[in-house]
């Protein structure tokens, strides 16, 4: 049964349901560095924020013919960091005008037994990954630069190697359902880091 | 009165000062071309020219400014002429006006045009006033055509050059990585060692525990877990069965039990 569009469903219980819209794009290695030094000028003025984090992802089969995903990811490099726990669900297709991706999103933290957790609950980590880069903010805008690292041997995360030799870009932004024009913000961003980057929103449903 | 006054005096000052400007960069401009005239290069004349241009600009809001009053209407008569050094003169002027004599007076004091520009003013006006309004606004306007298709023309050949001469070497992204990358944080593809395309490969059937009706499943979940695990298929079904009508809203049941502990105070 696939569930209707998110933001037709009324809004019922304490929490509203909060979308993530998304645009990606990557950049080659040897242009990290002009990208960087723009994201610095264009975003707010912070620290520039690197992260280190370790993701895996659990897959939960039912009797439907898609299993249910959650998305574990824990800190490297931040002893102490709560662990996180993040529900992504189908894009949004149809509407055109609609400049980025548009998924239904929930986001927990939780303690650090969590795989333990879901491996009683009856999931099964399906792949995992690392993911080194930089974290630039603007206003509610989240820009990533990272590199993914795939693990080759399972559970061990010193032995990793590049996936490509790119750094994945991701303009980000968790808001409340219904709120389009955050897209038009994040294309008027997007705008502004051509022709460097090229960020679009990519259906992972055709790459598959 | 008063006002009238010190505003008299401010927008002096402040034309001085524009003046000044002026008169600074046409001097370095005409030591650029006497001194320097076998070194000199186009762009570099275009900057003298855009910068006088810019002061003539301000030059012009200064005058239109609102708190500047009408000079037109202030008369300049000389009081006193006498051939003498007048020292005060000197320093004001920084050495150009010696002696307020009436050599000097009709040429600074000058409200008139010259003769011959006045006659050449007078000849445009007549011809201006000859053509007509009608055949006037049609020069203007295809004036105003042909320097807009003169521009468009130039923006364009500046942006095809610009991105031909770029296009070669400065590929900053790859189309084929990106795909790679969205496909592998999306669902997994090119991460997994064991299942190359991401696909699930010996898939543990999930249990539905993760109802809302946790307590009371444990025990079946007990039940399950004893099962071999190729026989949780129908025991699966069977359970299932038990809670009632849970099946379709499997994912929603999971969502409303996680979204209670949403309200983290460090959410990423």
């Amino acid at each position: 049964m696939e569930a209707p569009p998110v933001t037709m469903m009324p809004v019922t219980g304490g929490t509203i349901n909060m979308m993530e819209y998304l645009l990606q794009g990557s950049v080659l290695d040897h242009s990290l560095e002009s990208l960087i030094h723009r994201l610095r000028g264009l975003c707010d003025n912070m620290e520039p924020e690197t992260f280190l984090d370790h993701e895996m992802v659990f897959l939960l089969k039912g009797q439907q013919a898609s299993p249910f995903v959650l998305r574990a990811r824990r800190s490297m490099d931040r002893g102490g960091a709560p662990w996180h726990l993040r529900y992504l669900g189908q894009p949004e297709m149809g509407d055109k005008n609609r400049h980025a991706l548009v998924r239904n999103c929930v986001d927990i933290a939780t303690s650090e037994n969590l795989t333990d957790f879901l491996m009683e609950m009856g999931f099964r980590m399906d792949h995992e990954f690392v993911a080194k880069g930089h974290l630039f903010r603007k206003g509610i805008m989240k820009i990533m630069v990272y590199k993914i690292f795939r693990i080759l041997v399972p559970g061990n995360t010193d032995s990793t190697e590049a996936l490509s030799l790119s750094y994945l870009v991701e303009l980000s932004v968790v808001a409340p359902a219904g709120q389009d024009m955050v897209s038009d913000d994040m294309r008027n961003f997007a705008e502004q880091l051509k022709p460097l980057v090229h960020l679009e929103k990519i259906d992972p449903k055709r790459l598959m | 009165m008063q006002r009238e006054e010190k505003q008299l005096e401010a927008s002096l000052d402040a034309l001085l000062s524009q003046v000044a400007d002026l008169k600074n960069s046409l001097g370095s401009f005409i030591y650029k071309l006497e001194n320097e005239y076998d070194r000199l290069t186009w762009p570099s004349v275009l900057d003298s020219f855009a910068l006088l241009s810019g002061q003539l600009n301000t030059l012009n809001k200064v005058l239109k400014h609102e708190k500047t009053p009408l000079f037109r209407n202030q008369v300049i008569i000389p009081l006193v002429l006498s051939p003498d050094r007048d020292e005060d003169l000197m320093r004001q002027t920084e050495g150009r006006v010696p002696v307020f004599s009436h050599e000097v007076v009709p040429d600074h004091l000058r409200t008139k045009p010259d003769p011959e520009v006045e006659e050449q003013e007078k000849q445009l006006t007549t011809d201006a006033a000859r053509i007509g309004a009608d055949a006037a606004q049609k020069q203007i306007q295809s004036l105003n055509k042909m320097c807009s298709n003169l521009l468009e023309k130039i923006s364009k050949e500046e942006r095809e050059s610009e991105s031909g001469g770029l296009r070669p070497n400065k590929q900053t992204f790859n189309p084929a990585d990106t795909n790679a990358l969205v496909a592998a944080v999306a669902f997994g593809k090119g991460l997994s060692n064991w299942r190359p395309s991401g696909s699930s490969g010996p898939g543990q059937p999930g249990q539905p525990g993760a109802g809302t009706i946790l307590a009371g499943a444990s025990g079946l979940q007990q039940v399950q877990m004893a099962g071999a695990p190729s026989q949780q298929q129908p025991l699966l079904s069977g359970v299932q069965m038990a809670q009632a009508g849970q099946t379709g809203k499997m994912p929603s049941g999971i969502k409303t039990n996680i979204k209670s502990a949403s309200m983290h105070p460090y959410q990423r």
